[in-house]
């Protein structure tokens, strides 16, 4: 397998492989489902006794029969998984037919699509974890609310992909159960995303219809104030009506009128709504309604932190929890979850990133396919590849390692700078080159018409004929497409301020490799 | 083609009366054993309800008489059919034009009593089958010309058509080949290419076998001659004095029957029943829309070898056998056209309908039972929607491409052909044009849709161009063209076999999980065709039920006027519904967001392509967050593929928008020139017009510079044309055939007009003063070292130059003209004239170029001097 070659190759798995932390391995050991137990007994006993220890998730055999294949630093690598998993007995040897179905087996296609389910964004998880105090915060001011029918608001914030959305859906249907528990009368909820009005105001219509109120003779009122007519009166019973706005920053106009007027409502004497507004900034209603303050009706705000490399394992693990069978090694997930939380914490991507080191893997079972006999050319597997060609694969992939990891986490945090560079034509690495050259100074940027001499000047002294102003102005625009060079706008095209975008050592180290720019960059 | 203005005509034939109207010339005395003997005996089970009535009069000279007495029994104008738009229907008479016909009908008897007899021996070996050639030879013309005299009374628009109603012996002579017509009367009905017919959709179904023309009151159970009124909702037709109270007249604008009134208002009906022993008998129209029956549309019709008739038709489909299924939108009678096409007897074509579109529909006031409306065509592969209006202006130009052929008939068939035969010929070609179309690419061939790139690759070539034997030359200036389709897409076998993963990733699993891929790359690196490459790849897969079936739209962000109107596109392709942006967006929200499905098939996923999709951007992003969005919620399997140029999109959006985007990004880089050299190579294979040099030349040019596949193939192009044109040249002169190759002059010349600035050539045709002027400026500017100067100063330099050259002094206000002149070209940069002499210049280019442009300029040898 030449793949499994390279990405043994790559410094870092070999590095993460050595120091993985301990407390990992607890975490992954309580994963082991509850579906297990109605199996047979005998298998049960001793994949219990497998799970119990979390790092012979990898099987051992799997171990053995890829080392021979594997290039020295893989070996190396499996070396020093070994004292970690101490207790690896010959009786785990098991027949396959009798092992695989607790293993989960990527070429079955439905396993395959049943972990992609998993990990999918959309597919909501049994119970927010890791999110439970803000959970709790919004659920109880809701209930405060709820119980003294009074109005309220709050503002939750936080960084994409934090899990705002998706625990408010829980907490929606939590209020849900408490109210019939409690026997309260349900409150009315609307939850809208701001994006998807036509118009900022249009919220209010939003809301007024929620209320199915006798029709209004006068129709030129809004509904804004037909909804503070209605706050502002004695009714009876009335429901309580929860909204929930996503995206609430869509809200914003110039005059933040809309803004200001639905977090008014809650100060109405007589009103019944929660408001609940959910944004990424986390000072949007300090910046945007500063007189609400004045007004005491500034929401409570509820701060969705983003999330630590130990909560992202724990939600991956809660996702994966529904699959009977481990998809991926731990030491893959606490990869990923370091280099997302260090990065943005963001969990979408998390979940991509796990969802592209599967189709990883798919990828190299497809060529194993296509080429099984590269992967089994050792004379004792050969055999038996010969004969049971079916096992051998089986044995050799049975989850996510680190090193799609790897692949899957270079493919979105790497920076593609140096390779862009280097298949840029060679005109544009031309310019790239005088800029760079041009900004040696203390300059740090330039217009498009001083960069066309420097240019020029590149071009004499090599020889090469240079191109036409225009063609120089197009190709300037194209690097600027590639986020490799600024351009900024003006009417006239000489006058355009133009400034690099990545670093200049980035460019030299790009264009050492050409002797041609090396003299040129000296 | 010109289907368009033939269908203004279908109304007006009548089903299975005008056959027998078309008297039999002498002159065609070889006649095919009909396949079909008697159309009684061979199918008594479709038609024998209708040929009952012909029957006892089916005999000597009267058969002419027949359908003209059938005509005249049931026929009978409308009163007052003019001034309604209610939808009216003579009672009995599903054809609106039985006047016209029966008028025709007597003409025809008159001529009949000539061509009597032959006419018997016609009937006698059945009801025959009657065409019109595919390619009328010289002969046929005369004959026809001496023959068809008397047909050419009947009304004009009938000529041609009667006079395809002979019998020709072209069949019989070329046994071994389809042979195509334009027309075809079959088993008593007429049939012509471009004809809406509905189409059996079993053969056995026996009860199905009555197929009454004659709609029943739905009241008294009777079809009489009195005028029936048609309820808007239920489509029953009811006599006028059935109603209970009686009408007069048939009301303005919509009317509704008691029944359908009653049901609206929430009330129980019961229909009346009909009476003991009388089945209920279902018209076609009703059979149709209860899919009992299907519509298609007649693409050409062929006699096979073994002597049966085939048409390809393309199917109408009703909208509850979209995926979309029927929606509250759809119209009663509204029904879509495919791009469906099969090849089908016409043992199984029942008989006519007729297919308008909106314009015609709203016109076709009371043209009987069998009028449907067709305002969209549904692709079944992909099972999006697209508004007709746009084939009908295509097909308008592929009747302006027939004038060229219209030229060539006249001249090969002399110039005495009539005119009608010369459409005729020119349809024929069409159809043989376009079949021949539709075998290649099968289905395909409508797919050109999409940017207009297949569209314009398969542009009908005019007959003349065909017939002069194209040089490799021609051919290669003709693969070179950016609208001709590859074959293949070489050079990115990696980025296809990505794209492919991606959507069968995310199309294969059983509940599809949307996702998102954002593809980018400079322009002119193949994006949008690898990616439609790669879905046209797929659709066989699915064809083959590897894959599910699935929608796929196709966006380009540029044709939208605003970015919000994007939702309107996507909603219209979805269900063919046009709604305003802010519906559409709520109905979207409420598709793929709340997953609420209204449509039948609605759960197949969808592949959402965006071309441009930078474009979308607007203040607050909106656009791009909801469309990126809904492939994050539970049930709205969508796929979105967005392509732009800029590397960084994901980079510049609001972070919540890149979160919601996903990771999966593909690169197409530029090309480099092996690449390019394949790219061309591939275009040209089995061409020899290119030395291998030369194309390794271009390549390397555009790659060095931009590494734009398209610029290549234009460089390429370009060259082609120069040989071309250098060779015709040398052709005139000396004609001496050789080989033609394009070299690398040609293309050093095209890569000299492509990348080489335009003010050189600018500089070199400027006037003669505007020369002197702009020497004078580069003069200047060595003398001072300062780019800019005054105009008073110029003045000055410009005098000393004429001086010192004998040229005369052209004076201030000349010289200030031509000053301007040069600013406004831009070749210099200079302030308004009205500062006169403090008038401020500069040279816009640098002053090499000036050099370059005017060393060696014939006229003013000594400017060299001062350069």
């Amino acid at each position: 397998m030449p793949s499994i070659v390279k990405r043994g190759g790559s410094p870092i798995s070999a590095a993460d492989a050595v120091a993985l932390p301990e407390p990992l391995a607890g975490s992954g050991g309580d994963s082991t489902p509850q579906k297990r137990k109605l199996r047979s007994d005998a298998l049960a006993a001793l994949r219990d006794d497998g799970a119990a220890d979390p790092a012979r998730r990898v099987s051992p055999r799997r171990c053995l029969n890829q080392s021979p294949n594997t290039p020295p630093k893989r070996i190396e690598k499996v070396v020093a998984d070994k004292p970690m998993k101490p207790n690896r007995s010959p009786a785990k040897r098991l027949p396959d037919s009798l092992v695989a179905d607790s293993k989960w087996n990527p070429r079955d296609p439905q396993q395959m699509s049943a972990a992609k389910e998993a990990l999918h964004v959309s597919t909501l998880p049994p119970s927010v974890s890791c999110r439970e105090n803000e959970q709790k915060t919004i659920v109880d001011f809701c209930k405060g609310c709820i119980k003294q029918g009074k109005a309220g608001s709050l503002y939750i914030c936080g960084c994409p992909g934090t899990g705002k959305s998706l625990s408010m859906e829980k907490v929606k249907g939590l209020l849900w159960h408490w109210t019939q528990e409690a026997g309260l009368q349900q409150p009315e909820v609307l939850a809208l995303n701001c994006t998807s009005l036509s118009s900022t105001s249009e919220i209010f219509g939003r809301i007024l219809s929620k209320y199915q109120l006798p029709k209004m003779t006068n129709d030129r009122t809004s509904a804004l104030q037909l909804l503070q007519k209605l706050y502002s009166e004695k009714q009876q019973s009335t429901k309580m009506m929860l909204i929930i706005a996503d995206e609430l920053d869509y809200l914003i106009t110039k005059d933040r009128a809309v803004l200001h007027d639905l977090f008014m409502l809650t100060t109405f004497p007589f009103s019944k709504c929660i408001l609940v507004g959910v944004a990424n900034a986390i000072d949007l209603a300090d910046r945007f309604l500063p007189r609400l303050q004045s007004l005491n009706c500034k929401p409570t705000i509820v701060t969705f932190r983003a999330y630590s490399p130990e909560q992202i394992i724990r939600i991956l693990q809660e996702r994966l929890k529904v699959l009977p069978y481990p998809v991926f090694q731990p030491h893959a997930l606490e990869l990923c979850a370091r280099k997302v939380a260090a990065a943005s914490g963001d969990m979408r991507k998390a979940l991509c990133i796990c969802r592209g080191a599967i189709d990883m893997l798919e990828a190299e079972l497809q060529e194993s396919t296509r080429n099984p006999y590269l992967s089994m050319h050792n004379e004792d597997k050969g055999q038996q590849a010969v004969t049971v060609p079916e096992f051998t694969k089986l044995q050799e992939i049975v989850a996510v390692t680190i090193d799609h990891m790897v692949l899957a986490l270079s493919r979105t945090f790497r920076s593609p700078v140096v390779d862009t560079i280097q298949i840029l034509p060679q005109h544009q690495q031309i310019i790239l080159c005088s800029a760079v050259k041009l900004f040696r100074g203390r300059q740090k940027d330039t217009t498009v018409g001083e960069l066309y001499k420097s240019y020029l000047d590149v071009c004499k002294s090599t020889q090469i004929p240079a191109t036409g102003f225009l063609e120089f102005s197009s190709m300037c625009r194209v690097l600027n497409d590639q986020g490799l060079l600024k351009v900024g706008q003006s009417r006239e095209d000489k006058l355009r301020r133009i400034a690099l975008k990545v670093d200049e050592a980035d460019i030299t180290f790009a264009l050492q490799g050409v002797r041609f720019f090396r003299n040129c960059l000296q | 083609m010109a289907e368009t203005p033939k269908r203004i005509h279908t109304p007006r034939k009548q089903k299975q009366s005008t056959s027998n109207l078309h008297p039999e010339p002498s002159a065609s005395p070889i006649s095919f054993a009909p396949r079909t003997p008697r159309s009684a005996a061979a199918t008594p089970l479709r038609r024998s309800a209708r040929l009952t009535p012909l029957s006892p009069d089916d005999g000597g000279g009267r058969d002419a008489g027949t359908p003209s007495k059938s005509a005249g029994s049931t026929g009978g104008p409308a009163p007052g059919s003019g001034k309604r738009t209610g939808n009216v229907r003579n009672a009995g008479l599903a054809t609106p034009s039985k006047e016209e016909t029966r008028e025709e009908a007597e003409k025809a008897v008159r001529f009949d009593r000539s061509g009597r007899k032959s006419r018997q021996r016609v009937e006698n070996e059945g009801n025959g089958v009657s065409f019109a050639p595919v390619s009328p030879g010289q002969s046929e013309i005369k004959k026809r010309r001496t023959s068809g005299s008397d047909s050419r009374m009947v009304a004009r628009a009938r000529t041609s058509s009667a006079s395809d109603g002979k019998k020709k012996k072209k069949g019989d002579a070329v046994p071994k080949k389809r042979v195509y017509y334009k027309k075809v009367v079959y088993d008593g009905g007429e049939f012509e290419v471009g004809d809406d017919v509905y189409v059996k959709r079993r053969d056995d179904t026996s009860c199905d076998d009555e197929d009454p023309e004659i709609e029943e009151c739905r009241i008294c159970f009777k079809a009489g001659r009195s005028v029936m009124i048609e309820c808007d909702i239920c489509l029953g037709g009811f006599h006028l004095k059935c109603l209970a109270p009686p009408l007069k007249e048939v009301p303005e604008g919509d009317w509704n029957c008691g029944f359908c009134e009653a049901r609206k208002l929430g009330k129980e009906v019961e229909l009346p029943k009909p009476p003991e022993g009388k089945k209920m008998a279902r018209t076609a129209r009703e059979k149709l829309l209860s899919s009992d029956l299907w519509a298609a549309h007649i693409e050409s019709l062929w006699k096979e070898v073994d002597g049966t008739y085939w048409c390809r038709v393309r199917w109408y489909i009703i909208p509850e056998e979209t995926a979309a299924g029927r929606q509250p939108h759809n119209l009663r009678r509204e029904i879509y056209r495919t791009n469906d096409f099969a090849d089908i007897e016409m043992e199984s074509i029942l008989r006519q309908c007729f297919v308008k579109n909106p314009k015609e529909y709203a016109k076709a006031n009371d043209q009987g039972d069998d009028v449907y409306l067709c305002e969209y065509e549904y692709d079944i592969h992909w099972h999006s929607f697209k508004r007709l209006a746009e084939f009908d202006k295509e097909e308008e130009d592929g009747v302006e491409d027939d004038s060229d052929e219209d030229w060539i008939s006249r001249n090969e068939a002399d110039s005495e052909t009539d005119e009608d035969m010369d459409y005729e010929a020119e349809r024929v070609k069409n159809l043989q044009l376009r079949s021949s179309m539709a075998h290649e690419c099968a289905a395909n061939s409508r797919r050109g849709q999409f940017f207009g790139l297949q569209k314009i690759g398969t542009k009908i070539i005019p007959e003349h161009v065909r017939c002069h034997k194209t040089t490799d030359l021609e051919r290669a200036k003709a693969m070179l063209l950016l609208a001709t389709l590859p074959k293949s897409l070489p050079c990115r076998n990696k980025e296809v076999e990505e794209i492919t993963a991606f959507i069968k990733g995310a199309i294969c699993e059983d509940q599809c999980l949307g996702r998102c891929l954002y593809i980018h790359g400079v322009p002119g690196t193949g994006k949008t065709m690898t990616v439609l490459a790669v879905l046209r790849n797929m659709r066989s897969e699915v064809d083959a039920g590897r894959i599910r079936p699935y929608c796929f739209v196709d966006i380009n962000g540029l044709k939208l006027a605003s970015p919000e109107n994007i939702y309107k596109v996507i909603y219209e392709a979805l269900t063919g519904h046009r709604v305003s942006w802010k519906k559409a967006l709520r109905l979207l929200n409420e598709r793929f967001s709340d997953g609420k499905n209204n449509g039948r098939d609605d759960d197949r996923p969808c592949i959402l392509l965006i071309d441009e999709l930078d474009l979308l951007l607007t203040r607050n992003q909106s656009v791009l967050y909801n469309i990126l969005d809904w492939p994050t919620k539970a049930h709205s399997k969508l796929i979105v593929i967005g392509i732009a140029n800029t590397m960084d999109l994901p980079e510049k959006l609001l972070p919540r928008i890149s979160s919601r985007m996903g990771i999966q990004r593909l690169c197409f880089g530029p090309y480099n020139y092996q690449q390019l050299q394949e790219i061309i190579l591939t275009r040209l294979r089995g061409i020899d017009a290119f030395e291998k040099q030369a194309i390794e030349f271009a390549s390397r040019k555009v790659a060095a510079i931009s590494g734009d596949a398209r610029r290549a193939l234009e460089i390429c192009r370009r060259a082609a044309e120069i040989a071309d044109f250098r060779i015709k040249k040398a052709f005139k002169t000396a004609p001496a055939a050789g080989k033609a190759l394009v070299g690398m002059s040609e293309v050093e010349a095209a890569i000299k007009e492509m990348f080489q600035a335009p003010h050189i050539q600018v500089i070199k045709s400027s006037s003669k003063l505007g020369k002197i002027f702009l020497t004078a400026m580069v003069h200047e500017l060595y003398k001072t070292g300062l780019g800019e100067t005054t105009f008073e100063k110029l003045a000055m330099t410009v005098s000393c130059l004429c001086a010192s050259n004998g040229e005369a002094f052209p004076g201030w206000d000349t010289l200030l003209r031509v000053g301007c002149m040069l600013g406004e070209c831009r070749i210099i940069l200079c302030e308004p004239g009205s500062k006169h002499r403090l008038q401020k210049l500069q040279l816009n280019f640098p002053s090499d170029d000036v050099t370059f442009a005017l060393k060696d300029s014939g006229e003013l040898p000594w400017l060299a001097k001062y350069l």
